[in-house]
């Protein structure tokens, strides 16, 4: 896939204080990347440069083509940004909130700018709401509406920066289904800065992490995996434990350690590969007279991967 | 430099701010008490100075600084013909000009530190405008209001004191004149200008709405002068020194709106967002 964005040695720096640290990166075209960091990373910073809102102070990108600083208003019209805050003006209403920004946006043609807004506001559910003020909406109707505004020209780019955070569960899955949907359906390049390592988890093809300006790592979910070694364990409910079963599930190729919980009844088994050992595993068990109640495979989470990756860095 | 983009941010402008009793408040009350309460509150006291007679005699001595010319105008004039005459034409004159000074100031504080200070200047920024029609167009949104407003009171103004003037002056109307023209079709244009440079650069430096209408506050004082200079006689208002004024505020238009474009950068904006 050839990529849309490219990042080469992009760094920012804010008086003696390197905000962005030369980073290096691309993103594909019809990716999620995931931009993930903890608070200060230089998230924001990075998605300001490829927005054309701030210039880098070192390096470069190429944004759909285009040179960031060599023509900002042709970069500025290929991506759709959600800024951190969701900068709407809340004395006006959802619909002129829309208006003037389709109208910045070069949508000129009256018949189509209206359509585009009455699609956009009806597919976030805000259509009944158009002609209140912003003022009067809910934190997720905002953030529902910057993210329509986002939108509206059809850029082939999206920058999102934190869309769900502060929403509640219910508007955070609304979101987060839509960004699927963007991904998916509509095929928009999206790069999304966040918090939520379950969103990234569900949503992106690769993730990027970044520390105190400077990448950590770039990859997809299960090479980050492999890189911090992560185990897996297989946990076996059994009606009842004894020495016999355990001593079975040793036997197992490929089976590091085995654990008993005794007041849970079950075996906690860290292997390398879930798909082989398995079903090796729950053979020899039921061999050895156990009941098996339920096997549940546990890989290591996005979480536990960040968690790691960004101590080890800090180290 | 697309004009019609300048008119986006214009109108876009314009509508917030008309939804903002904060600024419509002060833009259309000030200018009342100038065109409308004041002109009223003179008649009436003069009135009963006259019928009382000493309160007048406090107020001579603010005529015998006037220099000759003027005071022949109104000679053979009744005491409470020249007061009303001497305050309507001349000394409420500077006071006018605080009209366009301070709707401009409110209104570009506004639409710049305001902007900055809810947090919508991201979104703003990040659109295909360039910094020049943005600053433009938020230019327009402080100059062209506050100019209506200002052409509005003095028409008021005028039909206030006409209307006064008509059964106390055998209908002699006493405005427009000249220099009332001049001041506010040349040198107020001139100070709204200043007034929103001004406004403008202590924007790019504060946090908000109100600290820039604090700052922009000091712009009152050489207004305060004009006024002072006329009650002791040191500034008579004429078409000379009108014509000054406007070429004097024509060259501060120029320097400000300088340092203003200067510091109207995008990423200045944004970065130093308090
Ligand atoms: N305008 C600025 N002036 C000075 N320092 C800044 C400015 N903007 C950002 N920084 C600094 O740069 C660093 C990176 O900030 P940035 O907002 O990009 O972080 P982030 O990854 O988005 O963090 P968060 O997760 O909290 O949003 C921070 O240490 C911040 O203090
Ligand atoms: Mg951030």
């Amino acid at each position: 896939m050839t990529p849309i964005i490219k990042a080469n040695e992009l760094t920012k720096t804010f008086g003696s204080y390197i905000a962005v640290n030369h980073l290096t990166f691309e993103v594909r075209e019809g990716e999620v990347l995931g931009l993930l960091g903890p608070n200060g990373a230089g998230k924001t910073t990075t998605i300001r440069m490829l927005a054309c809102l701030i210039s880098p102070s070192e390096g470069s990108a190429i944004v759909a083509g285009n040179k960031i600083g060599e023509n900002p208003l042709v970069v500025r019209q290929t991506v759709g940004i959600l800024t951190e805050t969701p900068s709407l003006y809340e004395r006006l209403t959802a619909l002129e909130n829309m208006d003037f920004f389709a109208k910045a946006y070069n949508l000129l043609d009256d018949h189509k700018r209206s359509e585009r807004i009455k699609e956009l506001l009806i597919f976030f559910s805000l259509w009944e709401r158009r002609n209140d003020k912003v003022v009067t909406f809910s934190k997720g109707m905002k953030q529902k509406l910057a993210i329509a505004r986002a939108l509206v020209h059809k850029p082939p780019i999206l920058l999102l920066d934190e869309p769900t955070a502060g929403l509640d569960p219910e508007s955070s899955k609304e979101v987060r289904d839509l960004m699927k949907t963007l991904s998916q359906q509509e095929k928009y390049t999206i790069l999304l800065c966040t918090h939520h390592l379950k969103d990234a988890e569900k949503l992106c093809n690769r993730v990027m992490i970044i520390n105190k300006g400077k990448s950590v790592i770039t990859g997809t979910l299960d090479e980050l995996r492999n890189k911090i070694n992560g185990q897996i364990i297989i946990q076996v409910a059994l009606k009842k434990i004894n020495s016999k079963m355990v001593e079975a599930a040793k036997k197992v190729d490929g089976v590091k350690r085995v654990d008993v919980d005794k007041p849970a009844s079950m075996l906690k088994i860290l292997v390398n590969d879930a798909e082989l050992t398995t079903p090796l595993i729950v053979k020899n068990i039921v061999d050895s007279k156990g009941l098996v109640l339920s096997v549940n495979v546990l890989r290591p989470s996005l979480e536990e991967v960040y968690l790691k990756l960004i101590k080890e860095d800090s180290k | 430099m697309r004009i019609e983009k300048a008119i986006l941010v214009f109108w876009k402008d314009w509508r917030e701010i008309r939804r903002n009793w904060q600024i419509i408040l002060p833009i259309v009350i000030v200018p009342l008490m100038i065109s409308v309460v004041l002109p009223i509150l003179l008649t009436v006291i003069s009135g009963l100075a006259v019928t009382e007679g000493d309160s007048f005699s406090e107020f001579l001595p603010l005529i015998e600084n006037l220099p000759n010319n003027i005071q022949m105008q109104f000679a053979g004039f009744t005491d409470q013909q020249v007061m009303i005459y001497v305050m309507a034409v001349y000394f409420f004159a500077p006071f006018f000009l605080i009209i366009p000074l301070m709707t401009s100031s409110v209104i570009a504080s506004d639409s710049f530190a305001g902007e900055k200070e809810r947090r919508t200047i991201e979104a703003l920024l990040a659109t295909p405008i360039s910094d020049g029609e943005l600053f433009f167009g938020k230019m327009l949104v402080s100059f062209i209001p506050s100019m209506l407003i200002t052409v509005v009171s003095f028409m008021v103004y005028t039909i206030v004191f006409d209307v006064v003037a008509i059964s106390l002056f055998n209908g002699m109307l006493l405005l427009p004149n000249l220099d009332w023209i001049l001041m506010i079709f040349g040198l107020a244009p001139t100070i709204a200008l200043a007034s929103i440079g001004l406004t403008i650069i202590i924007s790019a430096k504060v946090k908000g709405f109100r600290e820039a209408q604090q700052i922009s506050v000091i712009l009152l004082i050489p207004i305060l002068s004009l006024v002072f200079g006329q009650v002791t006689g040191a500034i008579i208002f004429g078409p000379i020194i009108i014509l000054t004024l406007i070429g004097l505020f024509v060259v501060l238009d120029f320097v400000v709106f300088r340092i203003g474009l200067m510091l109207f950068k995008r990423e200045e904006i944004l970065t130093k967002l308090a």
